[in-house]
């Protein structure tokens, strides 16, 4: 009997709880912080809840209402993902869901649940079609407009990429293979080889058969798609046959600096595209510092704070914040709706004004969006490993998206009609 | 007092040998019926649809079909998943040119058809050294389903997306398919299963399984043809397995890539088999209700508690409960949770005075 006066007890607070929490938007975030890729997701989602933590404790949340930040534990597996969306999607005003296999898994119940899903630099490239995939968004830049500026990159080094040969290492998964159509087609038009290397996901930690491939076939640059255990795998094999560093290129999933600490030195030349960058001196750092870390509530470390991924994190939850201010000055109100979440991370325009005025500086390249393009192409710059930390190589890049158009376009348009009832935006004009 | 079998008598040898010699056992069936197809229903949130009731029913049926194998023919499988996907990646091509429902069942068909190949080496190797030969399956299998892109259609990614499909004018599978259709669908063909399941093993066919399990050499001198019961026993476990493969995709998880596929989800599936009973039909449910059900349980009670616990750190305490559930499940009980209630179920016969 005490047993249930207690659970009643215990229920009555809850039930309170949430009624008293029902003042503050609820944003839930499909973390993983346990599992084979609790290395690389950490940083990156302490740096997301930092930045919300922040804004909570100075401005009282946004626009006067408290972000109920909470984290539902995936571990990286596509089945805990599906349940912790369905047990969100309820209060949720959107998704993040974390993972490309967990992208594809909810990206076509979010058409028919009507909530906005936010993948920032990850998921399904086509996904900048707006006016397609209405309620999805991969800010600032989708795999294609990585892949492109890699070979950008490429072509501005001596010797272009003309008659090159360039080895596509990458995580044989969807999320690895996500850029081969662009790749394929870049390869035809700039006269480059393209030799895929996959590597299975039982592989990760012991790639030896794949750098003997790579040693055989001699490629002029390896192109790294690796995520979680394979990064470090894959930097320290390349040291340890010797493959020169400045001819490897990971995308942005692959420039962690823990995995590059491993090997120090020996690293010097790695590089990686990025469309984020560390800006120590940034005032959302003090911020952070005085509200989140000096009142304890933090789960970073300051090594960790310095590096690639933890801002990374806070750009993410900056562009969700900004979408959820710009969705409230339209409609004048606090609490917003999904589908008014969906019109604010539409209309973001994330100058290089703003980015200073949010204390961003430099962090993220400006970028803009509209109901037809969910991505922004912002672009981004290459970072190289110097021994300690990643540091900008190269000036903005940008995408060249007018190029692959028509390619975005025609898999967005395979996607609907494969899904069909598929529901399009059909009141978007705007071009692009 | 509840279960008292006083005044039931029985008059004919059929009689004896009926599904329900107890009468409470056939009226307990009729509740859970009942809760399954009328209460469960009309109550159950999206929620109670997506991770309880549609994941227990699949994984019961995965179950069922390793167990025809492993516990009533006696033969070890590890490649319960690669199965899986043949029946997932069958019923992705059939459905082109078919009702789902219809591509659903016959998937099962093929993922038959390859598990009588890959159990021919049961006629010479037995125990552990056939487990290792159905793990070449596991492994080969998911292989294939990696490289073999006319599988997935060539799809860019590798993974193969379940469109929105209609039967009789109702969607049936992909996003626009309400829950509820869904659970029907997939509470109808596993019945179905399960009363196919029950009466082949009560039937000749399961006792020749049983004999073969227990000892074939006995089996063989006794009359009974060992290619036949190992080959049927391949043929039916396989295409169990494959219907659920082909539901656990298309009624279930909505799209899937290869590694799905991989020897972690043979492994769960031959867990729930061996917690739940080898040898029991009964205990595949109770074992996925325990392997499936219990963790997304285990995971909303520090919600409802109004504890403030880390997602994180639940996600730790609940690998931890269900590790030592399972500890204790099998020490109190080493043949299953089946088992268990055959025990609790003769005690409560006898009850109050057990002699």
């Amino acid at each position: 009997m005490k047993h249930f006066t207690k659970l009643t007890a215990a229920a009555v607070l809850a039930v309170t709880g949430v009624a008293a929490a029902a003042e503050s938007l609820y944003v839930p975030n499909l973390s993983y912080r346990t599992g084979p890729f609790a290395s690389t997701g950490i940083p990156l989602m302490n740096g997301q809840k930092d930045y919300m933590e922040m804004l909570n404790a100075r401005d009282g949340g946004i626009g006067g209402v408290k972000i109920d930040f909470e984290e539902c534990e995936t571990g990286y597996s596509t089945e805990k993902g599906v349940e912790c969306y369905e047990r969100t999607k309820g209060e949720a005003i959107v998704t993040q869901p974390w993972s490309t296999g967990i992208t594809l898994q909810v990206l076509p119940k979010t058409n028919v649940d009507e909530i906005p899903i936010l993948a920032p630099g990850y998921g399904f490239s086509p996904m900048a079609d707006g006016k397609t995939f209405q309620w999805a968004f991969n800010v600032p830049g989708g795999y294609w407009d990585a892949a492109d500026m890699i070979v950008q990159y490429l072509e501005g080094q001596d010797g272009g990429v003309s008659g090159k040969k360039i080895a596509f290492l990458h995580l044989d998964h969807p999320y690895g293979k996500e850029p081969l159509p662009l790749l394929n087609s870049l390869a035809e038009e700039k006269g480059f080889e393209l030799l895929p290397i996959p590597v299975g996901l039982n592989e990760m930690q012991n790639q030896s058969a794949q750098w003997l491939q790579v040693r055989r076939e001699r490629p002029d640059y390896v192109v790294m798609w690796g995520w979680g255990a394979m990064n470090a795998g894959a930097i320290t094999e390349a040291v340890k046959t010797k493959f020169p560093m400045e001819n490897f290129i990971g995308v942005w999933w692959s420039g962690q600096d823990a995995d590059l600490r491993l090997v120090g030195d020996e690293g010097v030349g790695y590089k990686s595209i990025s469309w984020s960058f560390p800006n120590p001196d940034a005032g959302v750092h003090a911020d952070i510092k005085e509200h989140v870390v000096d009142a304890g509530k933090s789960l970073s470390n300051a090594e960790e704070m310095g590096g690639v991924f933890y801002n990374r994190g806070l750009v993410m939850s900056m562009i969700l914040a900004e979408g959820i201010a710009t969705a409230q000055a339209e409609y004048g109100e606090a609490m917003i709706t999904p589908a008014q979440l969906r019109w604010g991370l539409e209309n973001l325009n994330i100058t290089a004004e703003r980015l200073e005025e949010l204390g961003m500086t430099n962090m993220v390249p400006p970028f803009s969006t509209s109901c037809a393009n969910h991505t922004g192409h912002a672009g981004g710059w290459m970072l190289e490993w110097d021994g300690e930390k990643f540091a900008k190589v190269s000036d903005q890049l940008t995408p060249r998206v007018d190029a692959y158009k028509p390619l975005l376009e025609g898999s967005a348009a395979e996607y609907a009609a494969a899904n069909e009832p598929w529901a399009v935006n059909e009141d978007c004009n705007a071009e692009s | 007092m509840l279960y008292r079998t006083a005044g039931q008598f029985k008059t004919s040898y059929k009689a004896d040998q009926a599904l329900f010699p107890v009468r409470q056992d056939a009226f307990l069936l009729t509740i859970i019926l009942v809760f399954a197809w009328v209460i469960f229903p009309l109550t159950a949130s999206e929620f109670a649809f997506q991770t309880l009731l549609i994941p227990i029913l699949i994984y019961s049926l995965a179950a069922m079909g390793l167990n025809i194998l492993t516990g009533y023919a006696g033969q070890l499988s590890l490649g319960t998943a690669a199965f899986m996907g043949v029946g997932a990646y069958a019923c992705y091509k059939l459905i082109a040119i078919m009702d789902p429902i219809l591509a659903i069942l016959l998937s099962g068909v093929f993922s038959a058809g390859i598990g009588v190949v890959f159990g021919i080496p049961s006629l010479r190797i037995k125990g552990f050294y056939l487990a290792i030969a159905t793990l070449a399956a596991q492994f080969f299998l998911v292989w294939l389903f990696e490289k073999w892109a006319w599988l997935y259609n060539y799809n860019a990614s590798g993974a193969i997306q379940v469109p929105n499909l209609t039967s009789f004018g109702v969607f049936v599978t992909g996003p626009q398919a309400t829950s509820v259709t869904q659970y029907y669908v997939i509470l109808a063909i596993v019945t179905v299963m399960t009363i196919l399941c029950i009466n082949l093993t009560r039937g000749t066919l399961g006792r020749t399984w049983k004999a073969t399990r227990d000892m074939d050499i006995a089996a063989e001198l006794i009359g009974i043809n060992l290619m036949r019961s190992k080959l049927t026993a391949f043929a039916i476990s396989s295409y169990v397995v494959g219907v659920a493969g082909a539901m656990f995709v298309f009624m279930w998880r909505g799209a899937a890539e290869p590694n799905l596929f991989d020897i972690p989800l043979s492994f769960q599936i031959l867990f729930i088999a061996i917690i739940g009973g080898l040898g029991s039909i009964l205990g595949n449910y109770l074992g996925a209700i325990l392997i499936v059900g219990l963790p997304v349980v285990l995971n909303t009670v520090p919600e409802l508690m109004g504890l403030e616990i880390k997602s994180a750190t639940v996600e730790h305490i609940n690998i931890m409960i269900v590790g030592s559930l399972i500890i204790f499940f099998l020490i109190i009980e080493p043949h299953g949770l089946a088992r268990l209630w055959a025990l609790i179920r003769e005690k409560l016969i006898i009850w109050p005075v057990p002699h």
